[in-house]
C-alpha cells in the first residue's frame, strides 16, 4: 500500500517529508487539504492533526504527525530497504549527534527562518499586508548570528555529522524559501556555509 | 566512567535529562557552571556548547547537547541494561507515536508554559497581560490533550519519553504559580499530571532542584 502524505508541496515541513521520501525511494501519494481553512475543520482535527497542521502521514493505518517525527519514523522503518541512503547512522553515538543537529535547527535556525517566511510570504500573500520590515531586520540578524556558530560547526565538514544526514536534510526547505527571498548573503557570505547549502542543493 | 551533566539542576533541560537517567538506572555526576553569565564565554562556546546553553551530557569522550537529543541518546543506549524501564519502545510504529508526541510537546506545549514560567518563577515578574494571553494559549493546548489523553493513562498508552519531557516545566507552574487549575480543571489532563509528577523518578529529581 502505498505510503500517503497529506500537506502542500509549497509548505516546507511538507517539503521536509517529501525531501526524507525520495532519500529513502519511497514512492508516495500527495494529498492537498481541501483549504488552508479546512485544517481547522472537526473533521480534519479528530482524524489527521489535532493541532490542524500539515503535514501528516499514512502508511496503510498508522498515521503519524508532526514532520521531524514523521521522518525519524521513516528512516527506522525504511532506511537501506530501498537503497543505500543513511539517513540516521545506525551508531548510537553518531545517531545521537544527529539527533543533536536536527535539535539545533529546531531550536536556533528554524525560528528566525520562519519568521522572514512569515512575513514575507504569509503576510503579503494570505493577510495581504506589507510584511513588516523591523522584525524581517531582527529575523536576519538573528539568523545571521546563528550561521556565524555553523561556520565553524561546518569546519572541516561537508556535512554537519560528518555524512550526510537527516540533519542536513531538515534544514533544506527553509533554507531554500528564505535564500531565494532576498537573504541570500547570510549564506554566501560565509564560505562553509556557502560550500554546505551547495551541496545541499545538488542533491537530486 | 561515569556519565557527567553540565547544568543548574533549576533548569528544565537538565530536570528532564536527569529523571531520564534515574529513570534508565544510570548513574552521574552533575558539574554546575561557574554561573548562568559563564555559559557564554568563548571557553565553554568552543568546548561544550555552541550556542552557550545547557544541559551538556559527556559520556566518556563523547559529548552530546540538547536536551531532547540527550535523552533519546540515554535510552538508544542504556534503555534496558540496568532496569526494565522503557522509554522509548522498540516497535517502530509505537516510537514513531512517542515522537510525535515528543514534538507536541516541543511546538505546542513548552512554548506557552515556558514563557509563563521563566517570567513568572525565575524573573520573578508579575504580567498579568501574560497571564491573561498565556491562560488562552495553555488552555486551547490542554483542550487537545484532554481528548489525546481519552481513555489512556498516558499520551502513548504505556509512560514513555513524551510524557517525562513534559514534567519539568509543569512542575514549576504547579509548585511556584497559582496557574494549577488550568490543568486541575480537566479531569483527564489532572489525571496524567498527577500520575506522571507521583513517580519515585521524579521525586527524586524534585529533591535536587536549587535555585
Amino acid at each position: 500500500m502505498t505510503i500517503r502524505l497529506v500537506g502542500v508541496s509549497a509548505s516546507y515541513p511538507t517539503l521536509r517529508v517529501i525531501i526524507c521520501l525520495k532519500e529513502l525511494g519511497l514512492p508516495y501519494e500527495l494529498e492537498p487539504p481541501a483549504s488552508y481553512q479546512s485544517l481547522k475543520d472537526e473533521d480534519y482535527i479528530a482524524n489527521k492533526h489535532p493541532f490542524g497542521k500539515t503535514p501528516v502521514l499514512f502508511d496503510g493505518d498508522f498515521r503519524i504527525t508532526e514532520s521531524r517525527a514523521i521522518c525519524r519514523y521513516l528512516a527506522s522503518k525504511y532506511q537501506g530497504k530501498h537503497n543505500d541512503t543513511i539517513l540516521i547512522p545506525n551508531d548510537v553515538h553518531k545517531a545521537g549527534l544527529v539527533d543533536q543537529f536536527i535539535s539545533y535547527e529546531l531550536s536556533y535556525y528554524d525560528p528566525p527562518l520562519l519568521k522572514i517566511v512569515y512575513q514575507k510570504k504569509f503576510v503579503k500573500n494570505f493577510l495581504n499586508k506589507d510584511p513588516d520590515p523591523e522584525i524581517i531586520k531582527q529575523a536576519h540578524e538573528e539568523l545571521a548570528k546563528v550561521l556565524d556558530v555553523y561556520e565553524k560547526l561546518l569546519e572541516g565538514k561537508e556535512y554537519l555529522n560528518g555524512e550526510y544526514s537527516l540533519a542536513d536534510l531538515v534544514h533544506c526547505p527553509g533554507t531554500y524559501c528564505v535564500y531565494g527571498a532576498g537573504h541570500s548573503d547570510l549564506w554566501d557570505s560565509r564560505p562553509n556555509v556557502k560550500n554546505w547549502w551547495n551541496r545541499l542543493c545538488n542533491r537530486d | 566512567m561515569t556519565v557527567k551533566l553540565i547544568g543548574f539542576e533549576v533548569s528544565p533541560g537538565v530536570l528532564s535529562v536527569m529523571m531520564t537517567l534515574h529513570e534508565l538506572g544510570v548513574p552521574y555526576q552533575i558539574e554546575n557552571p561557574a554561573s548562568w553569565q559563564a555559559l557564554k564565554d568563548e571557553d565553554y562556546i568552543t568546548n561544550k556548547h555552541p550556542f552557550g546553553k545547557v544541559p551538556v551530557l559527556c559520556d566518556g569522550d563523547y559529548k552530546i547537547t540538547e536536551t531532547r537529543a540527550i535523552c533519546r541518546y540515554l535510552v538508544s543506549k542504556y534503555q534496558g541494561k540496568n532496569n526494565k524501564t522503557i522509554l522509548i519502545p522498540n516497535d517502530v510504529h509505537k516510537a514513531g507515536l512517542v515522537d510525535q508526541y515528543i514534538s507536541y510537546e516541543c511546538s505546542y506545549y513548552t512554548p506557552p508554559v515556558a514563557k509563563l514560567v521563566v517570567e513568572e518563577v525565575f524573573h520573578k515578574t508579575s504580567n498579568p497581560e501574560l497571564v491573561e494571553t498565556s491562560q488562552k494559549e495553555i488552555d486551547k493546548v490542554l483542550d487537545v490533550y484532554e481528548k489525546l489523553l481519552n481513555g489512556k493513562e498516558y499520551l502513548n498508552g504505556e509512560f514513555s519519553l513524551a510524557d517525562l519531557l513534559h514534567i519539568p516545566f509543569t512542575h514549576f507552574i504547579f509548585s511556584a504559580t497559582k496557574h494549577a487549575d488550568w490543568w486541575n480543571k480537566k479531569p483527564n489532563v489532572k489525571q496524567w499530571w498527577d500520575r506522571i509528577s507521583n513517580r519515585d523518578c521524579w521525586k527524586k529529581c524534585v529533591e535536587k532542584i536549587k535555585f
